[in-house]
């Protein structure tokens, strides 16, 4: 088995919701609820669910936006959140982001050239000519030109955007990239562009990806291993291979069955009743039971290991 | 002798032409801005018949949206105008009648469901009020009546507890439930042409599912003719029977479900479909149409696919591809099908 990057320890972040205008008091809202997978290394780690699972929660845990309600995140076998001072700076260098919309992650009053060079001014105190050459290699690396510096984030389009956007998560030379939703904002047919750019870059640099997504199709054609969450919890971790072909958690076999196929064909997607839960006062036990779906041990078998996390929670 | 041909030889290419109950005509919608005018729709013709379900795919900008703001003549004024075409309810133009007549049509034979529930709905009247109006203006019913056909409605679509539902507010509902809202709305009037743009695009993926699926059977039930305005192939292979291909303003592609996703025409349809992952196809690397999507103020001369298409030859810069006829209602814009 190949070294772990990341290690994710019964991570659970809660945030306390204003009560109503009626219940005073305050709400507990469960958002990121005991999850716990780990990251090889070079490897694409995916995290899917649908909106309010909890996946952006963990992001900004490990990005030391959030600080976790209790769990542990271990990088490279330090504890992410005991980090300090010239650690932390190094921590922040090493693990970097992309995130959804293109538009409003970079400030519009700076140039291309600033964009990409601010990291870089800041952690490595870069100038001059070297800092420019970096800046165009970056540049050349995500497949756009070296004149591109000198523009402002408008004059590009989405896709373009996108790539200023990877270029600056490259600045650094970061070990780990979290790619949270990095083509949902952007057309189909420029999606496949970024996508292959992100596959060749985790090449070329020896990246490990954490992936978070909701288009399962995008998270097959990307991923290594899988872990599908819901209202805060990791119902199931599993290869790629093991996921797609033969989900085990009935939530994981709801959202494959779900997504309409590119081919008429097909049978029509599966529908599963009811709502997804709240994390507020979420359902106990297996938080999808109430969608009238049950998991069958018998099928779980000898994947018990890696099932591990879905195991726990029935 | 040619009037028995007439009779004789019900021209195999022309199904009959009874069952169609839309057909838009050279349809040109320009947005005029101070510099420059933008042919967001630019001569844009094909037919809905009765009881189908058809697709208008494409990317942002493609015009999608604007062709179907401008069946329901609802193009933003000032800045959009329609300048051109017909769209042929049955047996009247759209685009020549008055307003006035245009309210037997509008909201009543045609509805449209939008891309977000949160801004389609008014957040400060009940649900009830708002799934009561088209009832009242439309179908005229008042006094109880009214509350019974809303609760059909709410029913229709599937929304539990429609009786405590009915007075609350838009907030009190989830992004999926909302959008049932808007579709309960749109149906009430039992339409014979219903309009849904990107309707499933903020919802998560179980829900759209649902949605789906809804609107499939609500089609089946009362044989309801469907636009479906997505950039989403999977919705369009498990939705539609046909599909209409737009790229910068135009339909380039235009063909029965099976014939688009198995035998696609257009190089642009054939790189949309190999652009995309498929569940339980390894792909290496996808297809990648490079370059993007053109900028209406910036159209490239001739054919505006041919910066990007892999099979461009001279002809495509200089000359937009003439009409290509493939089937019945089939046909494709390029210079490859010319041949």
């Amino acid at each position: 088995m190949a070294d772990l990057i990341l290690e994710v320890d019964n991570l659970t972040k809660h945030y306390r919701a204003a009560g109503s205008f009626f219940a005073s008091g305050t709400r507990l809202v469960r958002a990121v609820d005991g999850v716990s997978f780990a990251i090889e290394e070079g490897s694409t780690f995916a995290l899917v669910g649908e909106s309010g699972c909890g996946k952006t929660t963990i992001t900004k845990v490990l990005l030391r936006l959030e600080e976790p309600t209790s769990g542990v995140v271990r990088f490279r076998d330090k504890v992410v959140h005991d980090l300090t001072g010239p650690d932390l700076r190094a921590y922040k260098g090493t693990v970097q982001a992309v995130f959804q919309d293109p538009y409003s992650s970079m400030n519009p009053r700076m140039r291309v050239i600033d964009i990409i060079a601010e990291p870089l001014k800041v952690h490595e105190n870069l100038g001059g000519a070297a800092l420019r050459n970096r800046v165009g290699q970056l540049l050349k690396d995500v497949g756009l030109s070296p004149t591109a510096a000198a523009l402002y984030a408008h004059q590009f389009s989405g896709g373009q955007r996108q790539r200023i956007a990877i270029a600056r998560a490259l600045a650094l030379r970061p070990k780990l990239m979290i790619l949270d939703e990095p083509v949902s904002g952007l057309d189909v047919s420029i999606r496949a562009q970024i996508l292959n750019l992100l596959v060749e870059l985790q090449k070329n640099y020896g990246l490990s990806y954490l992936l978070i997504s909701h288009d399962l199709a995008i998270v097959e054609h990307m991923s290594h291993t899988v872990g599908v969450m819901y209202v805060g919890k990791l119902v199931e971790l599993a290869s790629k291979e093991a996921l797609y072909s033969d989900p085990l958690h009935p939530y994981s076999k709801a959202l494959l069955a779900a997504v309409p196929q590119p081919d008429p064909d097909l049978p029509m997607a599966a529908t599963v009743a009811g709502e997804v839960a709240s994390p507020i006062n979420p359902p106990p036990g297996c938080r999808f039971h109430p969608r009238g779906h049950h998991l069958d041990r018998a099928a779980i078998g000898d994947r018990k290991a890696i099932y591990d996390a879905c195991i726990r929670e029935l | 002798m040619s009037a028995r041909t007439d009779t004789v030889l019900p021209t195999p290419d022309k199904k009959a032409d009874a069952d169609i109950l839309l057909r838009v005509e050279g349809l040109k919608t320009y947005f005029f801005t101070r510099n420059a005018v933008l042919k967001a729709v630019d001569g844009v013709s094909f037919t809905v018949r009765k009881g189908e379900a058809v697709g208008l795919v494409g990317e942002s900008g493609s015009g999608k949206s604007m062709t179907c703001l401008s069946i329901m003549r609802l193009v933003p004024t000032p800045g959009a105008r329609i300048v051109g075409g017909e769209v042929w309810f049955e047996d009247a133009d759209l685009l020549a009648m008055s307003e006035q007549d245009l309210r037997g049509y509008r909201g009543r034979r045609m509805a449209m469901i939008m891309q977000d529930p949160q801004t389609s709905l008014n957040p400060v009247y009940t649900v009830g009020d708002q799934v009561s109006e088209p009832i009242r203006l439309h179908l005229k019913e008042r006094g109880e009546r009214v509350m019974a056909k809303v609760m059909e409605a709410l029913r229709a679509v599937r929304i539990p507890q429609p009786e405590v539902r009915v007075t609350q507010y838009p907030h009190q509902f989830s992004g999926g439930m909302r959008q049932r809202v808007v579709a309960a709305m749109g149906l009430t009037t039992h339409p014979e042409l219903l309009i849904a743009d990107e309707p499933t695009t903020s919802l998560d993926v179980t829900i759209q599912a649902q949605f789906v699926s809804l609107i499939k059977d609500l089609q089946r039930e009362s044989g309801t003719s469907v636009i479906w305005v997505t950039h989403d192939l999977g919705i369009v292979a498990q939705c539609c029977d046909r599909v209409n291909v737009m790229y910068a303003g135009r339909v380039v592609e235009s063909a029965e479900v099976r014939k688009i996703f198995k035998a696609p025409q257009h190089p642009y349809t054939k790189a949309l479909l190999d652009s995309v992952p498929v569940k339980g196809k390894k792909k290496k690397r996808l297809y990648q149409i490079d370059g993007q999507p053109p900028a209406l103020d910036r159209l490239p001369s001739g054919c505006p696919f041919w910066p990007r298409c892999p099979h461009a030859m001279d002809i495509c810069k200089e000359q937009y591809p003439p009409k290509t006829s493939a089937g019945v209602d089939d046909f494709v814009h390029c210079w490859l099908a010319e041949k």
